[in-house]
């Protein structure tokens, strides 16, 4: 019996009237964490003893670039789970998701970039993690890309699976590869990995606002999950009694 | 049709377009000869990037050969027919890559002594270059072929299958790029053989099977 | 508070260019991206809505 939720996520119905009280209390808190976190980051951390004030980028770059990640992991286990189980759920959960995924990689590159200038002397660096993230990018434009090429809705939902699957599988191996290739090209230049243990006043908001990214992120991707489910599902007689319900 | 029937018949259909074939490598030798034009024609340039410009060339012509390599079946159904054979669609799909393979990079590795004349390749690092190829290849056109198999039916494929497949393909340059500099500075170069190795050896594992799951979702 | 004085806080010693614009850029697509997804919803039940109320007259 402690499978019955996982069965019941691959209906439609049963996510989106469970998932339809989760939006607004989850971007809520979301955009509090948000705002909490990065006004502390902003105005009351602490400057860094080496790179002064240019560390606040710090409290918005690492949450995107954790979230550009964790995005692709999802991805990656949907196509896992609509491949083996064919769950219908799976497909609009990555319809949901990718493109949300795109726009943190680009944060994360042009922040990268914004922090690159003072800290490095230049906007772009092929540095190991930018780079990385570059290809991040364009794994997303590419299944966002592949996604709406199609006007056969399963096709869509194999093909982006598919490409999903094969990227979670090459994600490592891009990852570990970028990072040898720049060990190689380069010397030991400013790695942002290779920071100064951090103190707790300058942590605890970038905390707060990673906690901020991933809510108001959950709560866009069940939104979007349930625009997503009412198309799909238009035939059937509760989206039409939901859509009626609700008026303009 | 047994297994043997079609690897014959992918053999043959592959001699009939042959022009595809030398077209690919045309097209790889334009992309070599774009980069002394292009950048710097002095040796002093093109023999330390020689390594570089003739992989990222490959890449590119593999690429083109792989585009197509469902067009016609898909067109003219056979691949319906492969799907409905009872034969196990993955291994098909394996056998697939294997002619296809064959009758691309062996063309490319006869050219290939040519080239490293032309890039000014020391013919010590020569053989080098030749086992990154045969060692890294195969991934390229494991990997390329999902991608194909993805796109097939859409009539303007061939942009969004590269635009999907090539960030799959860095992995594989940088390692064998790096074997070839690391043979010219005197460098041992067999971990990074090893890791082209290892790449080849997984998507040969990965890609059969995604390659056959795309087949049959194009062909429904 | 780290700064003294309001000034201090948009100057951020030197680097407030930086530090602005890089938040301004997050800002600005993270609400993109939210009008994005409300205006698509918005959009999803008004299709609908149409399409039902057509099928009613019909």
């Amino acid at each position: 019996m402690r499978w019955v939720w996982f069965h019941k996520l691959g209906s439609p119905k049963w996510f989106f009237f469970q998932s339809k009280s989760w939006v607004l209390p989850l971007l809520g808190l979301g955009s509090i964490g948000l705002i909490v976190g990065l006004v502390w980051g902003l105005a009351f951390a602490p400057a860094d003893y080496q790179q002064g004030d240019t560390f606040r980028i710090i409290y918005i770059h690492v949450p995107a670039a954790m979230l550009a990640q964790s995005c692709y992991f999802a991805l990656g286990a949907a196509g896992f789970v609509y491949l083996v189980w064919q769950m219908k759920m799976a497909p609009i959960f990555i319809k949901a998701i990718a493109p949300i995924g795109a726009v943190m990689a680009l944060i994360a590159l042009v922040t990268g970039a914004i922090w690159g200038k003072p800290t490095w002397g230049t906007w772009w660096i092929w540095d190991a993690r930018l780079t990385s993230v570059l290809v991040l990018f364009f794994l997303y434009m590419g299944i966002i890309a592949l996604q709406s090429a199609f006007d056969d809705v399963m096709l869509a939902n194999k093909a982006t699976a598919v490409v999903c699957v094969v990227g979670l599988i090459n994600l490592p191996i891009i990852k570990y590869s970028v990072v040898w290739w720049n060990t190689l090209h380069q010397g030991a230049t400013f790695s942002l990995a290779e920071k100064p243990a951090m103190s707790a006043e300058m942590w605890l908001p970038l905390l707060v606002s990673v906690v901020g990214f991933y809510l108001f992120i959950a709560g866009l991707v069940l939104w979007r999950m349930q625009s997503e489910i009412l198309q799909r599902e238009h035939r059937s007689s509760w989206v039409k009694k939901e859509v009626m319900d609700r008026g303009l | 049709m047994t297994y043997s029937s079609f690897l014959q018949s992918e053999f043959l259909i592959l001699w009939r377009r042959k022009q595809d074939v030398l077209n690919a490598l045309l097209f790889f030798i334009l992309v070599v000869a774009l980069f002394p034009i292009g950048v710097d024609p002095s040796p002093a340039f093109l023999a330390p990037a020689a390594g570089g410009i003739i992989w990222c060339a490959a890449v590119l012509s593999i690429l083109m050969a792989i585009e197509g390599a469902f067009k016609e079946d898909y067109l003219d159904g056979s691949l319906e027919q492969l799907v409905t054979s009872g034969l196990s669609l993955p291994l098909l799909m394996l056998l697939k890559v294997l002619a296809l393979w064959g009758c691309v990079v062996v063309p490319l590795l006869l050219i290939m002594p040519l080239l490293s004349e032309m890039l000014f390749l020391p013919s010590t690092v020569f053989w080098v270059l030749i086992l990154t190829l045969l060692l890294g290849s195969p991934s390229l056109f494991f990997i390329g072929l999902i991608g194909s198999a993805l796109t097939v039916s859409l009539r303007q494929g061939s942009m969004l299958m590269m635009l999907l497949i090539l960030p799959f393909y860095f992995p594989v340059i940088i390692f064998a790029t790096s074997a070839v500099h690391a043979a010219q500075a005197g460098l041992s170069y067999s971990g990074s053989l090893a890791m082209l190795l290892a790449m080849s050896l997984l998507s040969l594992v990965v890609s059969p099977v995604m390659t056959a799951i795309a087949v049959k979702a194009s062909v429904n | 508070m780290a700064f003294d004085t309001f000034p201090a806080f948009l100057i951020m010693g030197k680097h407030g260019v930086y530090v602005w614009s890089a938040y301004g850029f997050s800002m600005l697509a993270i609400a993109v991206l939210t009008w994005n997804t409300f205006a698509h919803h918005r959009k999803v039940r008004n299709t609908l809505m149409k399409r039902y109320r057509m099928d009613q007259i019909r």
